[in-house]
């Protein structure tokens, strides 16, 4: 029984490591969902639009459905990995109509920005994490970090809805007011899901000289490179996670093996008797293998319901409002807990096997 | 039902453990031939060698020197496991402690012993039960049944794979005179069906034995 007890705690704690560390970079994915419906192309430049030659090479793939102008500003959001900035795109409002049909947006509070006014629309989870209402500042001169903020405050006008994160504002209130509003370019396809196939040829996550558009002209957001930046600079955690991972499953089939050694101890006068009656000493192996799988199969179910009903528990009062997207179901997460039963049962059995293989069962009926 | 059965024998038999530097010897030169179909008794003070020799009688252990047989079947010429095989099918077994086992119910533990554990063990788990007026034990935890009671349940368990022989020692050492004369009526009942061989240090738990075999300081007494 402790052992069901250190498998339960065991998988919990690994599953629910794992899963935490799988959803950062389900978190950036989630903030960043729109990358699976448009991509950004920014000037290498900041101050200038996107070059004539590049955007020439853009419009040249037949695939491509629409190219916007966008001018932007950013707001901060928070997250696991601390605050990042958020785009607060300005477009046309011809350009906003159909991007946000597009990414399956609509109005559901308030009303969307009027042209050339400081205001915003954001869609709720982004309202949602800077904890703000209609009404409240989305950006302004006095935010703090990089690249964020607006010379004049924001207000959010309106709450949109929709499975992306998105803000919007209009163009010409970028273009207006800021000296110099950051520009870009925002390219869709006609069927989405030539959008990664179109974003590989313009600017590949691995060799980005190969792709057509040129990396000292303009710098393209798409969701490749976005993946690859995240695996990137979240290596060194996993690589960490592993290490954690692997000494806790040492330690734990370590102590599953001297568990077995008390276990069997206390069962010593049963096993005795049956080797006595003519089990043979492979039918004991057996038996405790059988045992030993059974314990550790209900312990892993057990650990695995523990750590789902924490997570769905708490995903929504204690992880999201921090900026952090778990998957209670992240089956990659359990995967990780898969070794513990394993370890446990082969420590275990080898362990129970040995001092069967050593016992003399009549002097363990004699001592009685 | 009397089956020919086969003859447990033992010739010239000592069994020496070293301690150190020192031998004790719990058998010394023992010679003996059980023929089938008779309750034996083996008595004789603490320490004597009784245990010894029904283990060696039952090849649960091997002798230092001679040799012990069920029928040519030379116990120190086989596989342990061969040993094993005899012993779960020849042979049943009742110690001193009933070591049942506390998470099966008394059915249970007895069909433990079966060599198949289907219908038809069950069946004869609950026949038997009932034949030595244990009805209504048999869905019973070991904790819920007194000690006379989980020790008639194991001479049953030892009784379940039909054996050619019953070894018990020292059956009733932890019961009462009435609860230790039950379980030794309950074993001698074998008799009909093969050998029963029983140790202990009661004279009186012996009064229907066919033969008892006398031992003292590891050696036969006449
Ligand atoms: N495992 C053992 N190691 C050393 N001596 C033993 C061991 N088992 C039994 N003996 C000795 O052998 C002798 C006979 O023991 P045993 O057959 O158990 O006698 P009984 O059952 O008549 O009391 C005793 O002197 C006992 O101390
Ligand atoms: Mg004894």
């Amino acid at each position: 029984m402790p052992m069901g007890f250190v498998i339960v705690l065991s998988v919990f704690l690994i599953a629910t490591i794992s899963t935490l560390a799988n959803s950062i970079d389900r978190t950036i994915f989630t903030i960043y969902g729109y990358t699976n419906h448009f991509t950004y192309v920014i000037p290498q430049r900041v101050t200038q639009t996107v070059p004539n030659d590049q955007l020439a090479i853009i419009r040249g793939d037949a695939r491509v459905d629409r190219i916007m102008e966008a001018s932007i500003f950013f707001t901060n959001i928070k997250t696991v990995i601390g605050s990042l900035p958020f785009v607060v795109l300005g477009l046309a409002q011809e350009n906003e109509d159909y991007l946000l049909k597009r990414v399956g947006t609509t109005l559901k509070e308030g009303r969307m920005p009027a042209e050339g006014m400081p205001e915003a629309a954001l869609s709720e989870p982004l309202a949602r994490n800077k904890h703000i209402k209609l009404g409240d500042l989305v950006a302004g001169p006095t935010d703090e970090g990089g690249i964020s903020g607006a010379p004049v405050p924001v207000k959010c006008v309106g709450i949109l809805t929709g499975p992306v994160w998105i803000a919007v504002t209009s163009k010409s209130f970028c273009d207006n007011v800021f000296l110099a509003a950051p520009r870009c370019t925002i390219y869709t396809t006609k069927n989405p899901d030539d959008l990664m196939t179109v974003n590989q040829l313009f600017s590949p996550a691995k060799h980005r000289q190969d792709g057509k558009l040129s990396p000292a002209k303009v710098q393209v957001l798409s969701r490749q490179n976005l993946i690859a930046q995240v695996r990137d600079s979240l290596s060194t955690m996993f690589l960490i996670m592993a290490v954690v991972n692997f000494t806790v499953i040492f330690v734990i089939a370590l102590m599953s093996g001297m568990l077995a050694n008390i276990y069997f101890t206390q069962r010593l006068a049963e096993f005795a008797v049956l080797a006595a009656i003519g089990y043979q000493r492979w039918q004991l192996i057996a038996r405790i293998v059988g045992e030993t799988l059974l314990l550790t199969l209900i312990g892993w179910v057990a650990g695995a319901l523990a750590t789902f009903a924490f997570l769905s528990a708490f995903k929504e009062s204690l992880f999201e409002p921090r900026g952090l997207f778990i998957n209670p179901l992240d089956l990659f997460a359990y995967q990780y807990t898969l070794p513990i039963p394993l370890a446990i049962t082969i420590f275990a059995v080898a362990t129970i096997a040995y001092r069967l293989l050593l016992f003399d069962p009549v002097s363990i009926i004699e001592r009685r | 039902m009397n089956r020919p059965g086969r003859e447990l024998a033992c010739e010239s038999v000592s069994l020496a453990y070293t301690d150190g530097a020192r031998t004790t010897y719990a058998l010394r030169d023992v010679t003996l031939a059980l023929p089938p179909g008779n309750f034996y008794g083996i008595m004789g003070p603490s320490g004597s060698g009784k245990s010894s020799l029904l283990y060696i009688l039952s090849g649960l252990k091997m002798p230092t020197q001679g040799q012990a047989r069920f029928g040519d079947f030379i116990y120190n010429q086989r596989r342990s496991s061969d040993v094993a095989g005899v012993r779960r099918e020849r042979f049943g077994f009742v110690f001193q402690q009933p070591f049942l086992l506390s998470y099966l119910t008394a059915l249970e533990n007895i069909v433990v012993a079966a060599p198949k554990a289907d219908r038809a063990a069950y069946e004869k788990g609950r026949e038997l039960l009932n034949g030595f007026g244990m009805e209504g034990l048999e869905n019973k935890l070991p904790s819920q049944l007194s000690g006379g009671e989980k020790q008639r349940v194991s001479v049953v368990r030892a009784m379940i794979n039909d054996p050619d022989i019953l070894f018990a020692d020292e059956p009733t050492a932890a019961l009462d005179h009435t609860n230790g004369r039950l379980v030794v009526d309950t074993l001698a009942a074998w008799r009909v069906r093969g050998s029963v061989v029983v140790v202990t240090h009661d004279p009186e738990m012996l009064t229907g034995a066919d033969e008892i075999i006398n031992l003292r300081d590891g050696r036969l007494e006449k």
